[in-house]
């Protein structure tokens, strides 16, 4: 419950402030220095979004290429290597290099902002972190020219992002090609557990007065989630790869059926991090969504506490829901049931968010500006996605549908139709905060649409070749099989998406030359960050905020009636 | 709508870390030695000597003192100011708006659960004895739908008398009509005003056909022991029994001037009553 009293209003507008940028723009040399050697949380939040927007235009390329092979029967667009080697890094790239450090770059830049701190509870952490992901990313991409494998020329991992034994042994990946794969994750493992560490230390430690843990915005909330998440997944990938590299390196048989290993054991490993892993990178989108459906509705979220203890209780759940990735391997008839069952139970507080989210827009005021149409969209894609979600939790009917082209359209509903739209909105939301400027909104509904558009042709019509039995991952197919038409809008799709995606990002550099000027809050929203200027001075706040409920900008607006009277 | 300001320059300084090389000398040094082990070990080494002088600078960039810099600060007048001036509210207490006035409560659905889950044993024990001359055939196929080993046994085997199938099948009996129950009691809020008619005979309808459309799917070994009609029998029993037991439960007020959110005693926002004589009001 709220405090009883308000705090000075001198104090409140104390802690914010408009600090004019005097000092002159450096040479080039010298800017690029500033930001090697920062600690700042925003210029490193900017960077490893930025480094994930580059990663989402180098897998995307490797997506429209897969797409281009499997456009038209018995094409030979790529060589079948060339095709493996673009899925294994198309998966990975959007897994570990661009759904990872986005949602990461999000929590480094808004989480401080949020709670009205100066910066993460270890700035250098925060700085290592951030390197050690780019280095890991990098290597990754390095194996291209570097990595000697079955040919002795450069090679890139071709077996697949979930890398299955036995494809992994020496016997079936001569050279070093999966071995960049291995520590390369491991490299960029080590930057994730650092970010995660470092916002749940920030977020317990260091949010300032009046916040309690019920007055946190749910944004801040759910990176703790995602954080604890991250330090529960990332190491039982770590010790996987770790027993691969002592496998590959050290004629160890962990993953060696042959020799009393067993290739089974590192499908567990894996989704034991692989599963969470889904949930660590949608509950970012979750609090995107937190944040500006309630401002575009004009009302708060409906249900803070039933959103948090949702949130957590996705985050409980997702640890026990594994081996549904494993049904086909030939589980008993209990472990079918429990992982079965235990995906269903997911579904109960995931419901619980839509249902709130929904209630939040209901008879809201509701602005339709471009974060807000990405939002619209994510909540009917993620329905969707997690409906047929259901559907595969279903054992038999995944019996019938494991390895098909019906999961990859469903985790691609997943991951991009519910977390790239979401981290989409968030960044028109808050690219006014992070560069001072608006993005044109003519050019963010024009992508919007597009993406939608493409988004649907894509993914909507993938379902059907895998419903048709396509299986995922291979090279070409033969003419007549009734997958042709399919493939080819599947394809069409793909390339307008990419169309989206390229004007999303010349949207995104031409407003930050030429976009209107932003002031510090051009939404009308109520969570601190929108209390600095934009872009926020290095020390985010001149005074420590003191607030008295979960909209302290709504209190400082509306002071005759704050919402500290009724928390 | 209103604003605060902060009038008066003033300046000061702020202490932030100080930035710093180490942080990515470290990281690149440990990239390095990772890098090694699929190139050359000689990058291994560089990267060695890279963490250790990371590693080094880090320590004596915070010890014993951690190095800061001061950023100079100028505090200035700031407007922080709502674009709408007027504050909508949403009224809830319209009556018959959102929902009836009274409605039954949701443990008369948990009790109609209860007797409809005992009632709908007698068909399934007379199907038992009329199509396989056992009681304990209905049971075993119950329970064994939940026992890990009972594939492709006999008819014969179905219709004997085990005590793992009793036990098996009492507890998903019991379970599936509490839930049903529960959840038939937290419709019945939304649709109160014919319980029999959608407990007796909607629900169970809609039921038996989603199960009939699913079952060759989810159990195609349970779908071809299934006898529809009885199934549709049994289950329109357990919600005849259970929309009368909820049809003779007393009526409650649905609290209709009440706001879901305070209904489902959940905190939110600009919804609970408080204070003022404005209540159950939403703001925009």
């Amino acid at each position: 419950m709220a405090d009883s009293a308000l705090p000075a209003p001198g104090t409140i507008g104390g802690a914010i402030d408009v600090t004019p940028h005097h000092k002159a723009p450096g040479t080039f040399l010298e800017t690029l220095h500033s930001w090697v050697v920062t600690v700042d949380h925003k210029k490193l939040g900017i960077m490893y979004v930025l480094y994930a927007l580059v990663f989402l235009l180098v897998g995307g390329v490797e997506a429209l290429c897969i797409r281009i092979q499997l456009g038209r029967p018995e094409n030979h667009f790529l060589s079948p290597e060339v095709y493996n080697r673009f899925f294994t890094m198309h998966g990975t790239t959007m897994v570990f290099l661009m759904g990872m450090p986005m949602l990461v770059g999000f929590m480094n830049y808004l989480v401080p902002l949020m709670i009205g701190a100066r910066d993460m509870a270890f700035p250098r952490l925060n700085a290592f972190s951030f390197w050690m992901t780019a280095f890991g990313g990098l290597m990754l991409y390095y194996s291209f020219i570097g990595g000697s494998g079955l040919y002795a020329a450069g090679n890139a991992p071709d077996v697949g992002w979930f890398a299955y034994a036995p494809l992994t042994a020496r016997a079936f990946s001569p050279g070093h090609s999966t071995d960049y794969w291995t520590v390369s994750l491991l490299v960029s493992g080590v930057g994730t557990i650092g970010a995660a560490v470092n916002v749940i230390a920030t977020v317990f430690c260091m949010r300032c007065k009046g916040m309690t843990m019920m007055r946190l915005p749910l944004f801040a909330w759910l990176s703790v989630v995602t954080s604890a998440l991250i330090l529960m997944a990332i190491p039982p990938l770590t010790a996987a790869q770790v027993m691969l590299m002592i496998d590959r390196y050290l004629g160890g048989h962990f993953f060696d059926t042959l020799a009393g290993g067993s290739a089974l054991m590192w499908m567990h490993f894996f989704w034991i991090f692989g599963h969470p892993e889904v949930y660590i990178l949608v509950m970012p989108a979750f609090a995107v969504a937190n944040e500006v459906i309630p401002v575009f509705s004009r009302k708060p979220i409906f249900g803070y506490p039933a959103m948090v203890a949702a949130s957590v209780g996705i985050a409980f759940v997702s640890l026990g829901v594994w081996a549904h990735h494993m049904f086909t391997v030939g589980m008993t008839s209990v472990g079918n049931a429990f992982f079965a069952l235990s995906t269903m139970i997911v579904g109960i507080p995931t419901g619980i968010k839509i249902f709130n989210w929904l209630a939040t827009m209901w008879g809201g005021k509701i602005r339709f500006a471009t974060p807000m149409l990405y939002m619209t969209a994510f909540l009917f894609q993620f329905l969707m996605a997690g409906l047929t979600g259901i559907m595969l939790s279903v054992a038999p009917w995944n019996w019938q549908l494991h390895n098909s082209y019906f999961v990859v359209a469903h985790f691609h509903y997943v991951l991009v139709g519910a977390i790239l739209f979401a981290l989409m909105g968030g960044i028109c939301y808050w690219y006014p905060k992070v560069t001072g400027r608006m993005l044109d909104e003519k050019l963010g509904k024009w992508g919007f649409w597009l993406l939608v558009i493409g988004f649907h042709m894509t993914f909507d019509f993938m379902h059907i070749p895998g419903l048709l039995g396509m299986p995922r991952q291979i090279y070409t197919y033969e003419a007549g099989r009734g997958w042709d038409t399919w493939n080819l809008i599947v394809s069409i799709g793909a390339f307008v998406q990419a169309a989206a995606v390229l004007l999303f990002a010349y949207n995104l550099l031409v407003s930050y030359f030429r976009g209107e000027v932003a002031g510090n809050d051009p939404w009308d929203a109520w969570t601190l960050e929108w209390a600095t200027s934009s872009p926020p001075p290095e020390y985010n706040f001149v005074a420590d905020p003191v607030v008295t409920s979960r909209r302290p900008l709504w209190d400082m607006k509306h002071p005759e009636d704050p919402d500290w009277k009724y928390e | 709508m209103s604003e605060q300001e902060n009038h008066g320059h003033h300046s000061d300084s702020i202490h932030l870390p100080a930035p710093t090389t180490w942080p990515v000398v470290l990281a690149f040094g440990l990239a390095l030695i990772f890098l090694g082990i699929v190139t050359n070990p000689a990058i291994s080494i560089l990267g060695g000597v890279l963490t250790v002088f990371g590693t080094v600078g880090w320590f004596r960039d915070v010890l014993p003192h951690e190095r800061h810099v001061d950023v100079e600060v100028e505090v200035m007048d700031l407007n922080i100011r709502s674009t709408r001036e007027r504050v909508a509210r949403m009224e809830l207490d319209k009556p018959g708006r959102y929902a009836p006035t009274e409605t039954y409560p949701i443990v008369s659905g948990i009790k109609g659960g209860i007797a409809g889950g005992f009632a709908m044993i007698i068909p399934a024990m007379i199907y038992g004895l009329i199509a396989q001359h056992s009681i304990w055939y209905p049971i075993n196929l119950m329970g064994g739908a939940g026992i890990a080993n009972w594939t492709d046994t006999s008819t014969a085997n179905i219709a004997a008398f085990h005590w793992q199938g009793l036990i098996a099948a009492s507890v998903i009996h019991a379970i599936t009509c509490l839930l049903v129950g529960l959840l038939y009691g937290a419709m019945l809020p939304m649709l109160p005003r014919h319980p029999i008619v959608l407990g007796g005979i909607l629900a169970p309808v809609l039921w038996t056909g989603l199960l009939h459309a699913v079952m060759n799917i989810v159990n195609p070994v349970f779908d071809q022991r299934i006898q529809w009609g009885w199934f549709l029998i049994s289950q329109v029993t357990f919600g005849l029994v259970a929309g009368w037991v909820v049809a003779h439960q007393s009526r409650i007020s649905a609290n209709r001037n009440l706001p879901l959110a305070v209904r489902m005693g959940i905190e939110s926002p600009g919804l609970m009553q408080h204070d003022h004589d404005e209540k159950s009001e939403d703001r925009h």
